[in-house]
């Protein structure tokens, strides 16, 4: 019987990149034809077909690593550069949006009447909402650290418990942003500030629930006697970008709703 | 006010006269030679868009200013001259309409 003579993880053939791809088409396309033709079958159809292959190709994942015990040193060396990358490029997608911000407001145009905010624009004050959602989750970065260490620790409980608060945090962020949307003076469609405010400030909160999806998988799977205290990186990577969402937001902080009022 | 010359005897009275630097007269002095807007060194780059605005504004701001405390207009006139020989016309009309329909964005 032939067995592998080195550490890596060859791995079995499977269909989710390709489901994957095709959801991928399907939303691309289903866009288009919702903004021409008002029909939102092919985009739904990519939305549900997206789900179920990240459902299941990290399902897979989570077999193969924790159950059949193929994430050996160097292939957990591998993932962790795989998050990195990953982060990495997230950063330069937000940076074109920052990009934008600074291109429009440094210099303002006539028609804003050249000055930053623009004439007529109504901003949120940086000292009541925004600074208690910086707060929350710069909280949700100790209590996620907190867990990290709880996991190292075997500290079973105090894992479950710190990783819970932070999950909580990030829903109480969520909800707080999800008011001051309905509650701000201003729409996406009020001129460069809107639209630089909401799509920055959107993607930004739609990295969150991403992220806290990310730490709720990790909860029941900490629940599920899935990592130990010296193998835990399914954990580390949602942490680590748990720390990147929390950056992103401090910047947006400081440039669109502080300096830029 | 006549600066450079202070004090009240014979000779300072003819310095004076002699040498009458009133703010009125250095403006008149410049747009009697006006030819076009001169270089702004706030302003040092191809793109003079801001130039025109800024004196735009500059040419309200100043009228405003002036008529508040009942002096003459007259020096806002440079400003005028300046922004009537950057500005694209279609600019000027539409911010004048702007103006008149209380729309205008600008700090005035």
């Amino acid at each position: 019987m032939a067995h592998q003579a080195h550490a890596y993880h060859m791995v079995d053939p499977s269909p989710w990149p390709l489901t994957g791809a095709i959801a991928a088409l399907l939303l691309t396309s289903g866009t288009a034809i919702w903004f021409h033709f008002h029909s939102l079958v092919l985009v739904t159809a990519g939305m549900i077909l997206l789900i179920l292959t990240m459902i299941q190709w990290w399902r897979d994942i989570i077999r193969e690593g924790t159950f059949q015990g193929h994430h050996t040193p160097p292939v957990q060396k591998g993932l962790r550069y795989g998050m990195i990358l990953f982060i990495t490029s997230e950063v330069f997608f937000f940076l074109g949006f920052f990009w934008a911000f600074y291109h429009s407001s440094l210099a303002p145009t006539p028609e804003l009447g050249g000055c930053w905010p623009p004439t007529g624009i109504i901003t949120l004050d940086p000292f009541e909402v925004p600074l208690l959602n910086t707060a929350v989750l710069l909280a949700s970065g100790v209590t996620v650290t907190w867990a990290h260490h709880s996991i190292m620790e075997g500290e079973r409980k105090q894992a479950i418990q710190s990783l819970t608060l932070t999950i909580l945090l990030g829903f109480y962020f969520t909800f707080l942003q999800a008011m001051e949307y309905y509650e701000a003076p201003f729409t996406i469609a009020d001129g460069v500030y809107g639209s630089t405010f909401f799509v920055a400030t959107g993607f930004h909160g739609l990295h969150v629930i991403i992220g806290s999806t990310f730490l709720a998988v990790c909860l029941l799977r900490q629940i599920q006697y899935h990592f130990t205290s010296q193998h835990h990186f399914g954990f580390e990577a949602a942490a680590w970008y748990w720390h990147f969402v929390d950056v992103v937001w401090l910047f947006l902080y400081v440039s669109i709703y502080w300096w830029g009022s | 006010m006549t600066p450079f010359f202070r004090g009240h005897g014979k000779r300072s009275d003819l310095a004076r006269r002699l040498i009458s630097l009133e703010m009125s007269d250095v403006i008149e002095e410049k747009i009697k030679n006006y030819r076009t807007a001169p270089f702004d060194a706030r302003f040092p780059n191809t793109n003079q868009t801001r130039n025109c605005f800024q004196n735009y504004l500059d040419f309200h701001r100043c009228n405003k200013a002036l008529s508040a405390k009942d002096q003459d207009v007259a020096p806002c006139d440079w400003y005028q001259r300046v922004y009537k020989s950057l500005c694209p016309l279609s600019w000027v009309a539409k911010w004048d309409d702007q103006i008149e329909a209380g729309s205008f964005p600008g700090k005035i």
